[in-house]
Formats: C-alpha cells, structure tokens, sequence
C-alpha cells in the first residue's frame, strides 16, 4: 500500500474544510478518505478535472456543485502529474509553459530575437510578395483617390501639361501603367509619382533645367516609382508592421508602443530612401532604353544639389531620400559604364523648350 | 464547534517569475494565432490571479474555459462587426443624414449594450468563481439595471456629469449588492454626496499640489471602496472590511510601478501587478462574527461569456 498524503478536501456543499488523506490507487483511481470514509474517484473519468498551479494541485471531481480536493505535497503532486500525463496528452500551452519556466527570461530573450529577426527579415519579405500579388487595379484605385485631394489645391498649368505629356510619351518609360504627366505652376523644386500613373511636375524644377537630358531623368526617375509599384509596396510594408507591432504589443504599455511605433517609422524611412536609390538607378536603364543619355541623372541631381540644402550627414537617417551627394555619387558611377552622347531628339528638344516658355494664362 | 477568528486575512501568494512565465507564452500564442488565443490567454491570466488569491488560506477558483471565452468571443466580435459595419456603409453614403444616423447608432449602441455587459459579466464572472467549492453568484435583474442606467445616465448628463458621483454609487450599491456566496451575500453602501464630496477634494488638492495629492487621493477612494463593503450571513451575522492603506503606501506602490514597467520597457509589468495584488491584499482587512465555515452552496453555474468579452472590446473596466 502507497503512503497517503495530507489535503484540503471541500464537499460541495457547505464552506467546511475538511482534512482529507489522498493516494493513487492502481488501476486508475484516486482514493480520498476523509471523516472517516473512503471514496474513490476513477482518473479517466469524463468529469475528473485537474489543474496545477505554482506549488497547488486541484482536482474536482462530479457534476455541480463538484467536490474539490486541494494538495500541496510535492512528492504526491509529481506522481500524480506523471500519471495523468501519461494517461493523457500534454496541451501545447502546458509543453510551452513548462519550457518557459525553466528560465523565464532567458526564454523571453530567445523570443524576442526570434521576433526581431521576422520583423526585419521575414517580414519585409513576406509583405513584398504580398504586395506584387495585388492586381495592377490597386494602383490605379489608390492613385485615383488620391490624386483628386492632393491636386485640389494646385494649379495645374494644362497648355504645358499636354507638351510634357508629349514629352514623357516619347520616352515610353511604362510597359505597366499609362502615365498622365501634369505640370504644376510652382516654385518649388519637385515633383512626386502617384500610384497608378499620374506624375507631377513643379514648373520651379523645370525651370532650372538647362537640357532635355535631365527632364528625361526626372520622369524617368518619377515612372519607375509608378512601374515598380513603390508607394502600394510601402503600404504594404507599413501595414504589415503596424499589424505585427500591434499584435505584438496589444497588451503592453502606452510608452512600449511608441517607442516601436517611432523605430517602424525609422526603418520605413531608410527603405524609402532604398527606393529612391532604386528610381535613380532604374531610371537611368529607363533612359538608356529611350536612348538617352544617362547622364541626364547626374545632371539633374547636381540640379537639385544646387537648388535645395540637404540635411546636415548625421541626421541623414532621418529623412526619407538619400543624401543628393550620394545619389550623385551613385548615378555617376553606373553612367560612366555607358558611352556619353551628345546626340539629343530632336523632337524632345523642341518640346523642351516650348515647356520652358511659360503660357499666357495659368488655369487655376 | 470550531472557533471563530475575528480577522479574516486575505493573501496574494503569486510571484512575478511566475507570473511573466504565465504572461510571455500567453502573449507568444497570441501572436502565433494572430490574435485568435487571447480568449484562452485571458482565462490563464484569470485563472492564475484567482489560484494565488488566499482567504483565511484557502484559495480562490476561477473555472471559466478558454473554449467558453472564445464563444462569447466570436460572438461579441460579430455582434460588434455588425454594428461597426452599419456604421461604415452609413458614413460611406457621404450624405449629412446619412453620417448623423451612423454616430446616433453607434453611440445608441454602445449605451444600450453597457448595462446587458455590466450583467452579464458579473453573471459569468461570479457564476464561474468558487471558495472553498462553494460558488459565487450574481442575482441582480437586467431590467431594475437598465432601470438604474436610464435614470442616473439622463440625471448625469443634465447635471453635466456632477451626478456622475451618486450613478457610480447606485450602480455599485445595485450590483455589489447583488453578489452572492452559497447561502451568504455582499452589501455595498455607498453614499452620492459623501463620494462626489471626496472626489471634488480629491480633485482640487491634486491641482493645487501639482499632482502630488493624487496619491492620498487614490488612497480615499480604494478606502471608500473597502470600507462600504460587507459580507451578509444569516441570523444577522456579518463580516466587515477594512482597509488599512496609507497615501504614502500607493504612493510608494504607484511610482514603484511606473519605474518598474517604462524602465524595463514592459518586461516588468508581471512584477508591477504582483506589487499592487500585493499591497491591495495586505490592507484589506476582514473582521467580524460570522462563521466562514456555515455557508451552504445555492448558486448555480453560468457558462456563458459574450457580455465579458464585449466589455472587453467596449473596453469597460468594470471589475471590482
């Protein structure tokens, strides 16, 4: 006969405790003897529950109100474990949980490189595949909403809109998308790329332009953000990080989540500026397709040198587009493997330079 | 006969190892499942706080499941997809009518579910809990409940919130009122103008002092929560609680917590809530002449779950 141990036995029916002595009995049951009596409860039975908790063993046993025995000895506790598990299956969380006990923050630690590594490896990946499945009509749709708010309050000059649509068809810099060039009356020094096709020019870029070379980067630059699907690759990527970090962090405290909230921006930030590179060094196969020259690129980023004051170097990593002298750097390089010409369209130099005389009238 | 023994402690035996054990694998299955394990995740947490709550020795029992969680779950994230979704097809007409109509649903929505969440999760929570194999129970009735919320929601809002103090009280007074343990019960009486009166003070000392009274502040309302409350047994017997807790005490307990978890970037939460269990449990002191041992079990079980997890997607903090 195996030793019995001490227990808290509660009947159901009154708030009474009472002392009860508890052993396993072969086969299968376990046997309670309290005020005297003895019971026995069969382990497999269908209303047998058990749960352990810290250093406490609970079993119910019956219909309600069940009856409840409560165990703190070690020894019977571990047997009793043994049995149950070896009659029954360990659930995941009880195989994870006992993993985790065994050193929580060295298992904490394991976990959160193993996080780390899918936010910055996995994941990015899985959102670019993501975001290349999705029909060429999301671009389209997301431009389209878009374009109307962000046009609202800009004056589009639409004369010279139409040569620069003239131009930027010449070049065919799109197999994907039919791009709408639009010139905008403005002094600033920029232009940006909508999703689905619509590109906007500032007349204060063009003006600044002394060839056709640099207007043929520009747009080259502007339509491999449309072509390669940039922005809606962006999305993706920013939805898929603010998903996982707020799965992630659902539960944890307001300052966590913008801590990470704040690092996300960051490293969107240096994949944007990723993308700027891409343009550059794409638009340049662009041009050279077209039969420009590529060294229109290095012309019309020495342009933008000029024209605006970059961040100081150290704070370049918080700006969305590469340093201007890296860039020129970097587009110089990859034009001096190809033949400098000075050959120019003709067509496209005429255009140029009715695009450079402004219109009469400006339609607001 | 066993002899009575005037004071009553109640313990919290729970350490933060275990408990961040407890926490990190409910959060990783959470992740893992994209958010599906939160029900099971909440009742492990439940469970976990429940089995290391001591009275006189003798532990607490939380037996809601997962599984019932996560039926009232689904239901809760339908019921609220419904009414989100009208919400969504209403304000996307982009007529005025139309995005009026939207918020009025809504918010109607959200007011008419608050009083069925309050029932509900004392309903489950309570039917659910068990001392000593004798269960809790809760028998208030929906209708006075809505009756309560109708009333004092109308007097507050004309009031411009200052009846807000005497709602808070009714509703306690209502609902505490109608716990039960086995043959036993619980009494709450509080008073509308003494708690609007500690709140006002409360709330002008903590100005004046830049925010440091806020700490005594906390203090009188856990007080005032702690020492209207009883425990009702037969033949006019009773059990009062006391609290014992001291400004400087959450004071100490508050900022300790705060450090603890901006520091640690949210590893230390598992330590803070074992901090304030802790502190809670160690000041809340029971004394009084009835026999913990007579209670006979009357109520019975109550397995459904959707009011508490739509309190938790309302985001309702109800619980005492």
């Amino acid at each position: 006969m195996s030793t019995l141990f001490k227990a808290n036995f509660y009947d159901g029916l009154t708030s009474k405790p009472k002392d009860a002595l508890v052993g396993l009995r072969e086969p299968g049951s376990l046997e309670v003897e309290t005020d005297g009596e003895r019971i026995h409860w069969p382990l497999e039975h269908p209303d047998m529950e058990w749960e352990r908790s810290g250093s406490m063993l609970r079993i119910t046993f019956g219909e309600h109100p069940r009856r409840v025995l409560i165990v703190r000895e070690p020894v019977f506790i571990k047997s009793f474990v043994m049995r149950m598990q070896y009659a029954g299956r360990r659930g995941v969380y009880d195989r994870t949980l006992s993993v985790a006990r065994r050193g929580p923050l060295l298992f904490f630690l394991a976990l959160v490189l193993v996080l780390v590594g899918g936010y910055f490896w996995v994941l990015p990946f899985a959102a670019e595949r993501m975001a290349l499945l999705l029909p060429l009509e999301v671009d389209k749709q997301l431009g389209k909403a878009s374009y109307g708010s962000i046009m609202l309050g800009l004056p589009e000059d639409t004369a010279r809109s139409a040569v620069l649509q003239r131009f930027g068809d010449k070049l065919q810099l799109s197999e994907k998308f039919d791009l709408r060039f639009h010139l905008v009356e403005s002094e600033q020094v920029n232009a940006f790329a909508m999703p689905g096709g619509d590109i906007v020019v500032f007349s204060g870029i063009v003006d600044g332009m002394e060839h056709p070379g640099q207007l043929a980067a520009l747009l080259a630059h502007e339509a491999t953000h449309v072509d390669e699907r940039h922005s809606t690759r962006m999305m993706v990527r920013q939805m898929a990080g603010y998903l996982f970090l707020s799965l992630l962090l659902g539960d944890v405290n307001a300052v966590v989540a913008l801590v990470a909230e704040n690092a996300d921006n960051l490293r969107n930030l240096s994949y944007s500026r990723g993308l700027e590179t891409d343009a550059d060094a794409h638009g340049m196969e662009r041009m050279e397709a077209a039969g420009i020259d590529p060294h229109g690129m290095v012309q019309l980023l020495e342009l933008l040198e000029k024209e605006s004051a970059d961040m100081p170097e150290e704070m370049a990593f918080l700006s969305s587009h590469p340093l201007t002298t890296h860039r020129i750097e970097q587009a110089r390089r990859k034009a001096a493997s190809t033949e400098r010409t000075t050959k120019v369209d003709a067509e496209l130099q005429r255009l140029f330079q009715e695009l450079k005389t402004p219109s009469p009238s400006v339609n607001p | 006969m066993e002899m009575l023994t005037p004071r009553k402690r109640l313990s919290f035996t729970g350490n933060g190892g275990e408990l961040f054990s407890v926490m990190i694998v409910n959060w990783l299955l959470t992740f893992i499942t994209l958010g599906l394990y939160y029900p099971w995740a909440k009742a492990r947490r439940l469970q976990y706080f429940y089995d290391h709550l001591e009275l006189d020795g003798h532990p607490f029992h939380f037996r809601g499941t997962g599984r019932e969680m996560f039926i009232g779950f689904i239901k809760a994230v339908v019921l609220f997809g419904v009414i989100y979704g009208a919400f969504f097809a209403l304000t996307w007409m982009q007529e005025d009518w139309a995005s009026l109509l939207a918020y009025l649903l809504l918010f109607s929505a959200i007011i008419a579910l608050t009083p069925l969440v309050i029932h509900g999760t004392y309903r489950y929570r309570m039917g659910r809990s068990s001392w000593r194999g004798i269960h809790f129970g809760y028998r208030g009735d929906l209708k006075e409940l809505y009756g309560i919320c109708i009333r004092d929601g109308i007097l507050t809002l004309v009031t411009f919130g200052i009846y807000g103090a005497w709602f808070q009280m009714n509703l306690r007074n209502y609902v505490v009122g109608h716990i039960r343990y086995g043959s036993s019960s619980f009494q709450y009486k509080g008073d509308g103008l003494d708690f609007f009166l500690m709140n006002l003070k409360g709330y002008l000392l903590t100005i004046f002092t830049f925010g440091i009274y806020s700490f005594w502040w906390q203090r009188d309302i856990f007080n005032y929560y702690v020492n209207n409350l009883s425990w009702q047994f037969p033949e006019g017997r009773r059990i009062q609680f006391n609290s014992s807790a001291t400004g400087g005490g959450f004071f100490g307990l508050l900022v300790g917590n705060f450090f603890l978890v901006v520091f640690t970037l949210g590893i230390g939460l598992a330590w803070a809530h074992v901090r304030m269990m802790r502190y809670i449990m160690a000041n809340v002191e029971m004394v009084g002449d009835a026999d913990l041992d007579s209670v006979v079990q009357t109520e019975q079980e109550h397995a459904s779950a959707t009011a508490d997890e739509l309190g938790d997607i309302m985001d309702i903090g109800i619980f005492l």
